[in-house]
Order: C-alpha cells, then structure tokens, then sequence
C-alpha cells in the first residue's frame, strides 16, 4: 500500500473499478484511504463468494464501492495523521539519506567532474618537476597526478563550489575558476581546455630546453686542469739529474704531464669500452704493461718516470681521475708493485654515445615513475569505488526503512479497521512482502541493517517475539504515537 | 432538499473573491483551518472540489481530513459548491 507512485496508485484504483482524478498534494490522501477501503472490500467480498462469481464481482465492485464508503463514515474518525504517513512525497525520500551522507557522497560525486579538469592542470604544472624528456604529454601522466590532488583538498571543501578556489598557486585555472562556476560548464571547460593547452605547450618547450642544457653541461666537463701544465712545458732546459727548485718544477710539470697523457688515454679507452666496445676490451680496466707501452710510445719517456708518476698518483689526496686497481679490485692499493691495472673514472665518450645513454637513463626512471604513479592511481580509484559503494549501501538501507515503517504503520491501520488479524506483523513476512524472491539474496546485507536499525533507533516500532500460526517468530508492532510523530509529513 | 439561507447567498451570485467562510456549512473554525492550509478563497476550495472529480465522497471525506467537519457541514458544503 504503502511506497506507491502516483501512477501505481491510480492504476491499483482501476483496476478495482474506480476512477480517480488528478493524483496532487492535496488529493493523495483521499485516493490512498479509498485504495485501502476498496480493497478491503474486495477481500471480504473473496471470502463471501465462490472463485466463479469473480467477474459478477468484479462488476459489483464499483457499484458496491459508493455505498459501502458511506460505511466507514460511522467508525470514529482516525486522526489525519494515520492518513498522513502514508502519503510521503516521494521528494522525502531522498532527503532522508541526504544530509547524513551529504559531505562525503556530493565529494564522491563533484570528484570525477572536477577532477578531470583539475588533473590537467596539475598535470600540466607537476609535469615540470618530472623531468621527463621531449616534454611529450601523456595522458597517463595526468590522472595519475590526482593522488595529489586527492591529499591537498583532504580538509573540508565546500562540495557545492565544483571549480572552487584552487589553493595551489600559480595555476591558472584559479583565474578561471571563480568566473567559471557562474557560467555555464561546458563554456568554462573550454576556456579551461584552452588555458591548459597553452600550459602544456610552454612546459614541454621549458623541458627540451633544461634537457638540452644538462646535455650541454656533462658534455663540456673534462677541459679544466689543462693551463697549469701547459705553462710548465715552455723550458727546455734539462733537467735530470739536477734537483735544485728550478728542476724539481720541471720534473713536476713532466711527471704532470705523464699523467695528462694517461688520463687522456685512459678515458678514451674507458669510452670507448662504454660505447659499443670496438676494440673488444675485456673491461675498462687498462692493464698496467699496456698503459706504460702506450705512455712510452707517446711521450717517450722512462718507466721510472712511468712508476715515480703512479706513486704520485697514490701518496696524492686528490682525486685525479684515475684509478689504480690490485688483484683483489675491492682493496685499496698501497704500493705501486700491487697496482695491476688502471682505470679512469671519467670516460671520455662521444655526442651520440652520450645521447642515447642519457635517453635511456631518463626513459627508464620516468617508467618507473609513471609505473608507481599508476599504481597509486590504481589504490584512489579503487578507493573511490568502495566509497562510492558504501555510500550506496547506506541509501539502500535507508529507504528499506522508510518502506518497512509504511508497512508497519499500514498493517497497524488495517488491523484497526478489522482487515487484520493482529496488532503486528512477522519480520520476515514484511521482508517476503518487500523484496521479490529473485533479490532475496542480493538485499540480504541491505535487510539485515536496516532490521538493526529500526531495533536500535525507532520508536514507534517494538521488536517483540509472538506466536504466530504457530509458531514464535520475531514480529514488529506499531504503537500508536500521537500525530506528531511523523517526521515525513 | 431545502437550503439554508447561507446557501442562496453564496450561489446568488458569482463567486469571484469570496472568502471561503462564505460557503454553506462552513464557520468560523473551520474557515480558519482551511485558511490555515492555504484554502484562503472559495475559489481554492472549488478548484480542490473539481480535481476530486466532482465525486461527493471523495470532497466529502477531504473536506473531513482538511478541517474536521462533520458529516452536514460537508454535506452542505458540497451542495453549495455543485450549484
């Protein structure tokens, strides 16, 4: 009876052969209780008359109807409030869930609007912290930066304000953004499109140009200690056996020397060990033996010259640039007879060799750090979902309640009217009456709270045990309020 | 059926502004409840006859929900109205 839609009360009043007019705010009331009068007519009618006299009866129904509602004149006039209940606007129904789950379901809701808009803008802006190369924008990137979206507006946002007030800085939306709420959506989508194009366009221009300028930057490095040497080899004065001040500068700008070479030969080699391997090296470690033949062919000079400069190299702090490598590669060289191999920490490598090494390098970091944004990505939106999953739940549950009070209350009516046998009826046979046998199981959960809730918080509905056909069952009975006690109405 | 005197003033002559205490069989209390309800004017109550379909029962068992009257006060009520 209870939870009928104008069009299904208009229809059940057909059916038992009356006609209604227009179903308003004002007439519901009346059509309800004569519903309720024709079919308790009807049924008293069934229990009189054999199945055969169906359609006599039928017909004898509207002629029975007019009289018989002068009978229920004689009753004692029910308060309008057992009328009232019953005629809940269907507009009530969703308020009741409303403004308990108003904050967090209107935020579940404004979120996948604005975020659509709000990630490209953060897209856009958090792009320049990626580094990512070429400055090309992925559309995986964008939705993937809402995670920090999702944390900044953690505190309470206003959830009717969709394009509210943006507290990151710098953005233009937030420009946009509170010219845009008055007007139309789809005119301050476009706007807003068209502001984070542009965005995007000037940041992947800024990103080629940083990268091309790390590019640049470890390119140019290896050309610093050269002047203090160069100085050095002006004087061709001999100086071998001499050791007075003079001499020893000279020896030291030859010993110096010797190391440039070394330095240099060794870089190249280490490239070219790096870059493609041409020569076939075993590893960028240059055998002590080859090194000492390469510096004798070039700067013909002794091999004590060639030892004196790797122990300068040893008892030296600095960091020169190479690396003197013993048997056992993890120990420390001390002396120059362990010393086994030499290897230089900075290889000297070509423009190309660099390019596609630094290409990959980046390519694979931004993987990774797209994989880990798309993970997160993956935890909000299954977040999102269960949120929005509760949210359902909980509206669910709520309307079963309102149904079960129109059923309680309705059942209470009829058993004033004689129509019932007792006073309450079964919980069970309300859940039979409401949920079809096929949702039986689907609405178990939605049942099982919302018979929790009405034991916890209704009053004007007692859970008590009875005996009933039999057999004790658990059963809801409406004690009658005064007319009040209709929050509905 | 005879009618009362407040009766043929009211169908007398044409309804127009007529307050709703105008109608036959309803008083001051229950004018005020339908005032109350928003039923300011006559007019209101015929409009809430004529969406009822002109049925006697239905206006009749409103009119008892809306402001309690009893069973003649509707029953002249209505008689006014369908004239």
């Amino acid at each position: 009876m209870a939870g009928l839609s104008d069009l299904e009360l208009r229809r059940e009043l057909q059916a038992l052969g009356f006609q209604p007019g227009p179903i308003t705010d004002t007439t519901r009331d009346v059509y309800r209780n004569k519903l309720r009068r024709l079919r308790g007519e009807a049924r008293l009618r069934g229990e009189e008359r054999p199945r055969e006299a169906a359609r006599a009866r039928g017909e004898e129904a509207p002629l029975r109807a007019r009289p018989a509602a002068a009978s229920p004149r004689a009753e004692p006039w029910l308060s309008p409030a057992a009328a009232g209940p019953a005629s809940a606007t269907p507009g009530a129904y969703g308020d009741f869930g409303g403004p308990a789950a108003a904050w967090s379901g209107s935020r579940g809701l404004a979120r996948p609007a604005p975020l659509r808009r709000r990630a490209s803008a953060r897209g856009s802006s958090e792009e320049d912290e990626d580094g990512r190369p070429f400055g090309r924008p992925a559309p995986g990137a964008s939705p993937g930066l809402r995670r920090w979206w999702a944390a900044s507006p953690a505190s309470a946002r206003p959830p009717s304000t969709l394009l509210g007030p943006d507290p990151r800085p710098g953005l233009r939306v937030a420009r946009a953004g509170p010219a845009a709420s008055a007007r139309a959506r789809p005119e301050a989508g476009r706007r807003l499109e068209r502001c984070l194009s542009r965005l995007l366009l000037w940041a992947s221009l800024g990103l080629l140009l940083v990268f091309l300028g790390i590019l640049w930057v470890k390119m140019g490095k290896p050309s610093a200690p050269q002047e203090a040497e160069d100085n050095m080899k002006l004087l061709p004065v001999d100086c071998e056996t001499k050791t007075d001040e003079f001499c020893q500068a000279k020896q030291k700008a030859a010993l110096l020397e010797l190391l440039h070479e070394l330095y240099n030969f060794l870089a190249i080699q280490a490239g070219n060990f790096e870059c493609g391997n041409p020569e076939k090296l075993k590893s960028k470690c240059i055998p002590v033996m080859e090194a000492q033949e390469y510096i004798a062919n070039v700067t013909s000079s002794s091999s004590t010259k060639f030892e004196a400069a790797l122990t300068w190299i040893l008892s030296s702090n600095k960091d020169v640039g190479i690396w003197l490598k013993g048997e056992d590669p993890s120990e420390l060289v001390t002396t120059v007879d362990k010393v086994v191999c030499l290897e230089s920490s900075r290889p000297r490598m070509g423009v190309g060799c660099r390019l596609s090494r630094a290409l990959l390098t980046a390519v694979t970091n931004v993987l990774i750090f797209f994989w880990c944004l798309a993970f997160l990505w993956g935890l909000l939106i299954l977040l999102k979902y269960r949120w929005r999953k509760l949210e359902e739940e909980e509206q669910a549950m709520y309307e079963m309640v309102k149904k079960i009070i129109d059923v309680v209350q309705d059942h209470y009516v009829d058993w004033e009217q004689d129509m019932e046998r007792y006073p309450y009826v079964g919980i069970l046979h309300v859940r039979d009456t409401l949920i079809p046998p096929q949702s039986r199981r689907r609405m178990k959960r939605v049942w099982d709270r919302a018979v929790e809730f009405l034991a916890s918080n209704e009053s004007r509905i007692q859970t008590e045990s009875h005996r009933v056909a039999g057999e004790d069952m658990l059963v809801w009975r409406w004690t009658k309020p005064s007319s009040f006690s209709d929050s509905e109405r | 059926m005879t009618t009362s005197q407040k009766h043929q003033d009211f169908v007398a002559e044409p309804m127009a502004e007529k307050p709703v205490g105008d109608l036959a069989g309803i008083g001051e209390v229950l004018g005020k409840k339908l005032e109350e309800r928003g039923f300011d004017k006559a007019y209101v109550v015929l409009g809430q006859f004529l969406v009822l379909n002109k049925d006697e029962d239905l206006f009749r068992e409103w009119l008892k929900d809306t402001c309690g009257a009893n069973a003649e006060q509707s029953r002249d009520c209505f008689g006014c109205l369908r004239e």
